[in-house]
């Protein structure tokens, strides 16, 4: 069975090493083909009665990938010498690709050429691998069609001539892709088709309409060896490139060969590069270092302004700092001493697909139907792209998905091809979806493997369930939670009770949805693969499937319910005496919002169990905070809004920002005291495999912005340590009450949000968490809404002896990945949420045109940007008009303030001003909120 | 396939190749002994209401008779052993060996026989130099180094192992003792039967050879068989030597004494023979070896190509037929 | 990195998780050596050759009762891609040289090398007079050179060196209770793999090396460095023990049949 060959390989990794290694060909490999009568047709995924089998070449997999996920296209076989190259040379796609062929409606079969002892090519003498590879696909389609037989068709689906011309010559029929699609007679299919300008000779004519063809607008980019070899001599440095989010004209490539980031400006400097993209780097001669005084109006006319949004949470959210840090010298004030460069060339791109709208265009006369249109997407970072499409009139009022296929440097725009129509702009439904696949969340329906997972309902507790030596029955405990008004997912109760001793016995109990949710089934993939429920104004995108959500895990009252219980004995000084975790089942009495728990806690005529118990909390909580403090934990802040939805129209009544009462925080040191100690015990038990969470210290460039705009208040901020910055941020005291939280706002932006991590990655000293001045911190006590939650409720069960550890955990680098898909989704979340109030508020206001007061957080050369505390979202304020670049406007770096020449009219930082606020809308279908100062 | 060249690393063309291979092919047709082949582990199958004794090579697991050792399962009225192939050489008394002196110790010399340890040979159990049956002083002690020292080769007899453990040798005829002018071959101890005769004169060439059971084969210029006075000469002429310390007497003696070149290259001869032989595994016994010398000189084969590839073939065939006219002999 | 094509189940080299390298054993290669063998799994090549049994030439060594077991087990220089010059006797091969030596010591027949009745004498020989041992015959033990060296690494340099080993042994005639073999497997990508190559050994993941007594079914030898569930490691160690009796088997063929054609060749 097992014949070998094997084959020598040069890599190299700073020397040269030869690398002899196995490859082994068989017999047993299988066609795929039902009707195959040679072969074992039990792994079969062909269908029946193909008469075509297709089979498609790298190329058409890199740049068709849109028209094979439509379902008209099928019976392909999928080379591994084919996958390979997509791996090799785009992951995403690859991932498409790859599950297409495991997706069980799509009949896609994957055939091992390569250890195929009849379709294993070796490379001969002088062929480069690219021939060899298109030799080997030609190879196994020969194989397929001399299998097959006469009766099935084999497809070769190449737009490479040289490739199509052998592949003929060898009696291999063989198509390019338009005429494939155009044969099968679906025009709509005709939009998803990429045009590639180098492959085809036909489609030169059609390339022809592009206006700017003779001009070259960008310089070339550099061969690759060139970038290598200039890579290793220094003159070239290579970092992923990053566009400004604000500033589309401004990049950085943080370079890890010069230790800064290297900063790029204008279209033509960053050579078609992408968001994203590892590039490689020219640096400019210092002379030509602009100033980083950054102007907030940009060079080129197509480009709009800065956009009123939210008010950024942390430092991830905010706009970078693009102020040299660097006022003391001004020797030579022009020239900056960030480095500037250009971009010579991509080393890996990082295109995918983009959510935008059309530009407005005429509809082009008496044309044959293709036009060609601008795509802009609603990611300012990415530059407009042109796309070519037959249904013009139906796409421009339409918010689309568009994908890049190429850009070459004489047009002034990539190229791409529609790929879908999302919905009507401007319409909330389109425009939520747009928000939720910009930030790659998944809000499909769950699957039916998933739902299959669930346990039947209505579920009840059952007497296994009490039977289980494991778990402690609980239910006769007085046990109430409390969450926000119209909360379902409640995934935390309390209670407490007076122990004899004069020591309380207090009990946090979250919700067993490990119970439910059992390793290595679908269902448990699919929530690993959404990492956290999504948040968004008018609607919740839900980790787990909704029976469990709402239902079989939420711990709602007067039900008994499944828990994870972690129960301490505390003194009345809330000194922990003894930890105790267990599983249990409970049955709440109460469940109660925020206002309510605040209400009753209050009103001190009520002395009935619950409120007691809450009051005892209450205190044990505020003692444990005050320690926390004193721990120097930090107290930030962050400008919450909450609408006030129209339950109707879902549109947004009212808006305002959210109130913090005594009850939320006291619910909140519950829960950190609970994952404290989970955390503890779990890295305990499990030192190289806990997920933890950490929050790293803030560097100084960080604080920067905070400490510039402290000084120019004259204020004194101590940041060299949690508990100094703490203990300094509870003196800065101004003269109105909202003060103290804006400055507690500004310094919460400087932070980078905590992470998850797996322990064993990093050193224990590294899994410190700033915010929250603790050792160690995991989340534990949310594990509806978060997986990383789930994960640790399974560490936390095996780390007890009741359930054994996944197999997932023994494995380093997977743990690791899972880590950072968390970090990734629940940074996403995030950004859908702050999307979604951001859209939110743009409704609200195209109605209501509204005066305010604001704040003034940041100065700049044309105008300031403004804070609006009352709907927690900031702006830009222009003093200068538009264009206007003679700006008689002058801004003092250190004592950060505007000052109009000749006049005493001057603007300070965290100066109030008051603003006007409207919706209007430069170009249709692209409303947006404009401040204008009174 | 892994074919057998252990000492000869041999370059074969393609119809060498193929030749040798079917050569080996009948040899193996011929012998038919695949049952009572066995390997480590394997069991051996006994009779077992018969009662056996488990010889040399076997062991026993849960009642069963295993092999401990790769070879051929042996059967001698009860008793089932397993004879190896490829293992060092196992003494039995009156085996007529050649060995080599590694040290001289108090009244014996220690010699390397290829047994897993070192054979002796007592000075009182071999003849005096002067040929007198007489207890041994301590003067003769003192000359011990006269009769043999470090690295001579010297042919005795096994006379049995003593109550420690040690295998003791002796050398008490005329044809055991010192010898020289010749060369010492090693082959697998496997290859030499014993037989009655172990010393041959291979008279044509004026060769001695001489098949240790061990494995150790001499061939040398030929020795007179009243080779007392060789020795006693020998003797002479080192004490001479000792005594007289005269240098230009002893040169002239060597000189007299040289082996002419049509010996040495007979015994060259003979040794090679010996030598493809062993590499391609076949049985030594003075017959074989004299039809490979024949055989060599009426091909005209040169002696260094005796070892070379195309004699090589040409052994291995000549031993198919030699094994095919003994068997149609014998049927 | 993906060790196992989620799509295709091939593993990088185009093996199944269960399927074994291409193995190879040739026994004589070492003309001076009482035994020799040459062992291949797939790119691993090793040569053994022993020595002996021999009289123990270092005498504080000599072990009571039985014969002395010895291994050196070694690097070429030029077995890897990198040539680095390896000092001899490192941490690594001392380690590798005793878990050889162990396995081996495990199926060789020591005890009936031993010259027991000696002991006693040397014993009183130390009590009563060093002075008259230079009297006394000659006290003699055994000894057994085992020397293993690696020829070209890709993974499992260890398991091929106690399979040659074990074929070195029975071309040398030593008597042995057993055939040793071993083989490796781990568990990359959440599925267990059966022989692992170098790139699947530096993975970084589990590598379970068992070495087993064919016909008895005792394990001689077990190492892993890594965590494992209790479950996936039994399944593992199945997978590497399936392993050791293919081996065996081939093993048991190669032996056969070198047997027979020594004994064909030398007639009757």
């Amino acid at each position: 069975m097992l014949q070998s060959k094997s084959f020598v390989k040069k890599t190299k990794q700073g020397r040269v090493v030869k690398v002899v290694r196995e490859h082994y060909l068989r017999d047993d490999i299988y066609c795929g083909a039902p009707s195959c009568k040679v072969c074992d047709t039990s792994a079969s995924r062909l269908s029946n009665s193909a008469s075509t089998i297709l089979i498609v070449d790298t190329n058409v997999v890199l740049h068709q990938i849109d028209l094979l996920e439509n379902p008209a296209i099928d019976d392909v076989v999928v080379l591994s010498v084919v996958l390979e190259e997509v791996r090799n040379k785009n992951l995403s796609v690859f991932n498409r690709l790859k599950a297409l062929c495991t997706n069980s409606l799509r009949k896609f079969f994957v055939f091992s050429n390569e250890h195929h002892k009849d379709t294993y090519v070796k490379e001969m003498v002088g062929e480069s691998p690219n021939d060899r590879n298109d030799r080997a696909i030609r190879v196994a389609a020969h194989w397929y069609q001399s299998h097959l037989g006469e009766n099935t068709q084999i497809l070769l689906i190449t737009n490479d001539r040289e490739n199509k011309r052998r592949a003929v010559e060898e009696g291999i029929s063989a198509e390019t892709v338009e005429s494939y699609v155009r044969s099968l007679g679906k025009p709509d299919l005709l939009d998803l088709v990429v045009l590639s300008s180098s492959a085809d000779v036909n489609m030169e004519d059609v390339e022809d309409h592009r206006p700017s063809k003779k001009k070259v607008i960008y310089s070339e980019h550099k061969p690759m060896s060139e970038i290598t070899s200039g890579l290793l001599c220094g003159i070239y440095h290579q970092g992923k490139f990053r566009v400004n989010r604000y500033n589309p004209f401004e990049a950085y490539v943080g370079s890890e060969s010069i230790g800064d980031e290297i900063v790029i400006y204008g279209r033509a400097n960053m050579n078609r590069a992408f968001d994203g993209d590892i590039v490689a780097v020219e640096l400019l001669p210092q002379d030509q270092w602009h100033d980083g005084k950054s102007m907030i109006i940009t060079e080129d006319e197509d480009d709009e302004e800065e956009d009123v949004h939210l008010a950024p949470s942390s430092a991830d959210d905010a706009p970078r700092s693009v102020n040299p840090v660097q006022p003391t010298t001004e020797s030579v004030p022009p020239v900056s001493n960030r480095p500037a460069g250009r971009v010579v060339g991509i080393i890996k791109r990082n295109w995918h697909s983009y959510c935008g709208s059309l530009e407005p265009m005429p509809m082009p006369a008496g044309n044959a139907g293709v036009a060609h249109a601008l795509f802009v997407s609603k990611d300012r970072r990415i530059p407009k792209i042109r796309i070519q499409t037959r249904q013009l009139e139906n796409l421009l009022d339409k918010r689309i998905i568009v994908a890049v296929d190429s850009w070459d440097c004489l047009s002034r725009y990539p190229s791409g091809h529609y790929v879908r129509t999302i919905g009507q702009i401007g319409d909330r439904d389109t425009e939520s979806e747009v928000l939720l696949i910009e930030n790659d969340i998944n809000s499909r329906p769950f699957s039916t493997q998933v739902l299959a997972c669930l346990p039947p309902l209505p579920w009840s507790l059952s007497s296994e369930d009490l039977a289980n030596p494991n778990r402690e029955d609980l239910r006769h405990l007085r046990v109430f939670s409390v969450d926000p008004p119209g909360c379902k997912d409640i995934d935390d109760a309390l209670h407490c009770k007076p122990l004899g001793n004069g020591n309380f016995e207090v009990g946090v109990h979250i919700a067993d949805v490990t119970n439910f949710v059992l390793p290595g089934t679908p269902l448990d993939e699919e929530a690993s693969q959404r990492g956290t429920s999504v948040y968004l104004v008018e609607r919740r995108i839900d980790m787990l499937p909704k029976p469990l959500t709402e239902d079989i895990c939420s711990l709602r009252s007067d039900v008994e319910r499944l828990a994870f219980s972690v129960i301490w004995e505390m003194t009345p000084d809330a000194e922990i005496v003894s930890t105790r975790f267990t599983k249990s089942a409970i049955k709440s009495c109460a469940a109660l919002s925020y206002v309510e728990a605040q209400a009753r806690m209050d009103d001190s005529r009520l002395i009935d169990p619950v409120t007691t118990d809450l009051r005892n909390l209450n205190t044990l909580a505020k003692i444990m905070r005050l320690r926390r403090i004193k721990r120097g934990a930090l107290t930030l802040a962050s400008p919450e809004v909450k609408f006030q939805i129209d339950t109707e129209t879902h549109d947004p009544l009212d808006i305002g920002m959210y109130q913090i009462r005594e009850a939320n925080q006291m619910i909140e040191e519950f829960m950190l005291a609970a994952n404290i100690s989970v955390a503890e015990k779990i890295l305990n038990h499990f030192p190289l495999c806990s997920l933890l969470r950490r929050h790293p210290s803030p560097t100084k460039e960080m604080l920067e912005p905070l400490l510039r705009t402290a000084a120019a208040i004259g204020l004194d901020l101590d940041v060299s340590s949690s508990k100094a910055l703490a203990d300094s941020l509870d003196r800065a005291v101004g003269e109105d009450p909202y003060f103290n939280k804006l400055i507690r706002i500004l310094a919460t932006r400087c932070m980078t949000q905590a992470v998850y991590f797996s322990s064993g990655d990093l050193s224990p000293s590294e899994f410190y968490h700033y915010g929250l001045a603790a050792l160690l911190y995991t989340h534990f006590t949310s594990p509806i809404r978060r997986y990383a939650d789930v994960i640790v409720h399974r560490l936390l069960a095996a780390a007890l002896g009741i359930a054994k550890l996944p197999p997932i955990f023994q494995d380093g680098p997977q743990l690791t990945g899972i880590a950072d898909n968390l970090n990734y989704r629940h940074r996403n979340a995030q950004m859908a949420s702050r999307a979604s109030v951001e859209l939110h508020t743009l409704i609200y206001f195209r109605k209501r045109p509204t005066d305010t007061e604001a704040r003034i957080v940041k100065i700049k050369s044309n105008g300031f940007i403004v804070f609006v505390p009352k709907f927690g979202i900031e702006g830009p304020v222009y003093l200068v008009p538009k264009g206007n670049n003679g700006s008689d406007w002058v801004v003092d770096e250190a004592h950060q303030r505007v000052t109009k020449v000749g006049t005493n009219i001057r603007y300070n930082i965290l100066q109030t001003v008051k603003i006007h606020m409207e919706v209007v809308e430069p170009q249709p279908n692209r409303p947006k909120l404009q401040l204008t100062l009174i | 396939m892994t074919t057998m060249q252990r000492e000869l690393r041999l370059s074969l063309n393609q119809t060498q190749r193929v030749r040798l291979q079917s050569a080996l092919q009948q040899l193996e047709e011929m012998t038919s002994l695949a049952s009572a082949i066995t390997v480590v582990a394997d069991t051996i199958p006994v009779n077992h209401e018969d009662s056996i004794l488990k010889g040399h090579g076997t062991s026993d697991l849960n009642g069963e008779v295993v092999a401990t050792l790769c070879g051929v399962v042996e059967r001698v009225n009860k008793l089932v052993y397993v004879r190896a192939q490829r293992a060092r050489y196992k003494p039995e008394v009156g085996d007529i060996i050649v060995g080599r002196v590694i040290e001289v110790a108090p009244k014996r010399w220690r010699l390397e026989i290829n047994f897993s340890q070192d054979a002796v040979l007592m000075l009182s159990s071999m003849n005096l130099p002067d040929g007198l049956q007489r207890r041994r002083t301590a003067v003769d002690e003192l000359n011990m180094r006269s009769i043999f020292v470090e690295n001579d080769v010297i042919c005795a007899e096994v006379r049995g192992f003593q109550h420690d453990g040690s295998l003791h040798l002796q050398a008490r005829s005329q044809k055991y003792g010192k010898l020289e002018r010749g060369m010492l071959l090693t082959v697998p101890a496997y290859l030499v039967k014993r037989r009655k005769q172990h010393f041959h004169h291979l008279e044509n060439y004026g060769v001695d050879l001489i098949l240790g059971s061990n494995g150790f084969i001499w061939v040398g210029e030929h020795v007179d068989m009243n080779g007392e006075n060789h020795i006693l000469a020998d003797q002479v002429s080192r004490e001479d030597m000792a005594d007289k310390s005269c240098v230009g007497q002893v040169t002239q003696e060597v000189h007299e004494r040289i082996t002419p070149l049509e010996i040495r290259t007979h015994i060259c001869r003979v040794a090679n023979s010996v030598r493809v032989l062993s590499a391609l595994g076949f049985n030594l016994t003075v017959e074989v070896i004299v039809d490979t010398v024949e055989a060599s000189i009426s091909l005209n084969t040169d002696i260094k190509d005796i070892l070379a590839a195309e004699f090589y073939v040409q052994t291995a065939e000549r031993e198919v037929q030699r094994r095919v006219s003994l068997s149609r002999k014998k049927g | 990195m993906e060790y196992v094509d989620s799509l295709t189940g091939f593993r990088l080299d185009g093996r199944r998780p269960n399927d074994m390298r291409q193995i190879r054993g040739e026994i004589g290669v070492v003309a001076k050596a009482d035994g020799s063998a040459l062992f291949e799994m797939g790119n691993t090549k090793v040569i053994a050759a022993i020595y002996g049994p021999r009289e123990v030439q270092n005498k504080g060594q000599q072990a009571n009762n039985q014969a002395l077991v010895r291994c050196e087990y070694s690097m070429a220089n030029f077995s890897t891609g990198d040539r680095t010059r390896r000092p001899k006797g490192d941490r690594r091969s001392t380690e590798i040289s005793l878990v050889i030596r162990q396995t081996m010591e495990a199926c060789i027949l020591t005890h009936l090398m031993p010259h027991s009745q000696v002991i006693l004498i040397e014993f009183l020989v130390h009590i009563l007079l060093k002075f008259f041992m230079y009297f006394l015959p000659k006290i003699c033990f055994l000894q057994i050179d085992i020397f293993v060296q690696v020829l070209q690494a890709d993974g499992g340099t260890r398991s091929a060196c106690i399979n040659a080993a074990t074929l070195a042994l029975a071309d040398a005639g030593i008597p042995m209770r057993d055939i040793v073999t071993s083989c490796s497997a781990g568990y990359l990508s959440s599925t267990p793999l059966l022989d692992l190559n170098y790139i699947e050994d530096s993975a970084g993941g589990p590598d379970v090396t068992v070495g087993i007594l064919a016909k008895t079914d005792k394990v001689t030898l077990l190492q892993m460095d890594a965590k494992l569930p209790m479950d996936i490691f039994e399944n593992v160690m199945q997978l590497a023990i399936e392993g050791c009796k293919a081996i065996a088997h081939y093993i048991r063929g190669v032996l056969l049949e070198n047997t027979k054609q020594l004994e064909c060749r030398r007639g009757i």
